[in-house]
């Protein structure tokens, strides 16, 4: 099944992805993004936030972003 | 309807300006393919002429080609990485109009209102009051320029606004600890703030902006927020920064640096009013550095009394009084032997 998957982390990353029938957004992020806590994320499907049993669908839009990105001098 | 009718106006610059984006990378290509075509065209001519000089034994001369072809390789090796760099960078692919409406119909979910101006060709939105560790900045406004994206490579195309500012207290073009001259400094939010953009993810692109005006980094801030007010000159009032705040050692108090100075003897810092003028050298010295002449009684540095405490003034009257009595020595006459009277001196010895 394929997801868009946005990752505004690190390299900013985005593209489309295969997964398997019936992940749920919880268990994406746990092996996206295996060292992070997701209360440390905003982390949305076709643009809106979802419950963390929400099981993906074919097409869906998956976006995280940290809620704390440091800015810096130069 | 007449508000869509916005949306998909403004969608659709935002597509044009991703367009010349995606143009201005193919130009740059362009330019790096040319710059290192020339490079590889230049080499079998190096080639020939080496290959001429070493046949007729023109060892000079070989040489001498030897060495440009070793300059250029080094040109040419840093012309190949940045080439390949170029090369290698991501496709840009251009949004569909409908998932820029979509992203702007987001943005008024998430963050009330946005805002466009199609004469000036900007869309911004306005942030909630920031605040980081009790001290509050205000609300912001974020404004993306269409017309600056083409620049993305070289410049950021927005603008973060102060809307009620509170600034440093010293220095009033830094609004927020990560914006200066209404620049925000990215740090970590660098290339995801740039492939936003690029792909027209411009919900994304406004929410990093404001995650970025959330968090408070202690290690890169422009003007840290322990520092945000300033520290006010005790002398004069004047706000200076940590970094132009100079402790006074005898006083226990802070100055701003036209307020202070240092001890030319023992560095130490001091202010104005704890500095001293040696009225021998008339440089500035701390208390501890100076001494009473055992002579005249005035204060001086350590450096103008010599090991009597003597200063210099009286050093040389010292020594002019000691010539002048040298002096009067020397020309007073020596006094005659007396002339004793006869039998004076004189032993009487027995026959």
């Amino acid at each position: 099944m394929k997801i868009m998957y946005i990752n505004n982390s690190g390299g900013g990353f985005a593209d489309y992805m295969n997964i398997e029938e019936g992940t749920s957004i919880a268990k994406l992020f746990a092996e996206k993004m295996p060292h992070e806590e997701a209360a440390n994320y905003l982390i949305r499907v076709n643009r809106q936030p979802v419950p963390k049993d929400y099981i993906l669908k074919e097409n869906d839009r998956v976006t995280i972003t940290p809620t704390k990105i440091d800015g810096a001098r130069n | 309807m007449k508000k869509h009718k916005m949306h998909v106006k403004a969608a659709n610059m935002l597509v044009q300006a991703l367009y010349e984006l995606k143009q201005e990378r193919l130009l740059v290509i362009q330019q790096k393919f040319e710059g290192f075509s020339c490079k590889c065209s230049g080499i079998p001519k190096h080639s020939r002429k080496y290959s001429m000089a070493v046949s007729r034994c023109w060892y000079k001369s070989a040489e001498k080609i030897r060495s440009r072809i070793s300059r250029d390789l080094n040109d040419f090796s840093h012309q190949l990485e940045q080439f390949i760099n170029t090369i290698n960078a991501e496709d840009i692919r251009l949004p569909k109009l409908g998932d820029v409406v979509a992203e702007m119909l987001q943005i008024e979910d998430e963050f009330g209102e946005i805002k466009f101006d199609l004469k000036a060709m900007t869309i911004s939105i306005i942030t909630e009051t920031i605040a980081l560790e009790e001290i509050t900045f205000g609300s912001f406004e974020i404004r993306l320029y269409l017309n600056d994206i083409k620049k993305l490579a070289f410049e950021s195309p927005y603008k973060i606004i102060a809307l009620d500012p509170n600034p440093a207290g010293s220095d009033y073009d830094v609004t927020h600890p990560h914006v200066s001259h209404e620049k925000l400094c990215e740090g970590d939010g660098f290339i995801p703030i740039r492939k936003a953009i690029q792909q027209g993810r411009l919900s994304d692109f406004f929410t990093i902006i404001v995650q970025i005006l959330q968090t408070y980094n202690p290690d890169s801030p422009y003007v840290s927020l322990d520092d945000w007010e300033g520290t006010s000159c005790y002398d004069c009032g004047y706000t200076v920064s940590g970094d132009d705040c100079y402790y006074c050692e005898e006083c226990d108090r802070d100055y701003c640096s036209n307020c202070s100075t240092y001890c030319q003897i023992c560095d130490t810092t001091v202010c104005l009013g704890c500095s001293y003028e040696c009225p021998g050298c008339n440089k500035p010295v701390c208390e501890h550095c100076t001494d009473v002449c055992v002579e005249c009684n005035e204060q001086f540095c350590k450096d103008c009394l010599n090991n009597e405490g003597l200063c210099n003034n009286c050093q040389e009257q010292r020594k002019e009084q000691e010539d002048e009595k040298l002096k009067e020595e020397s020309t007073t006459p020596k006094a005659e032997p007396e002339i004793q009277s006869d039998s004076v001196g004189e032993t009487r010895i027995s026959a």
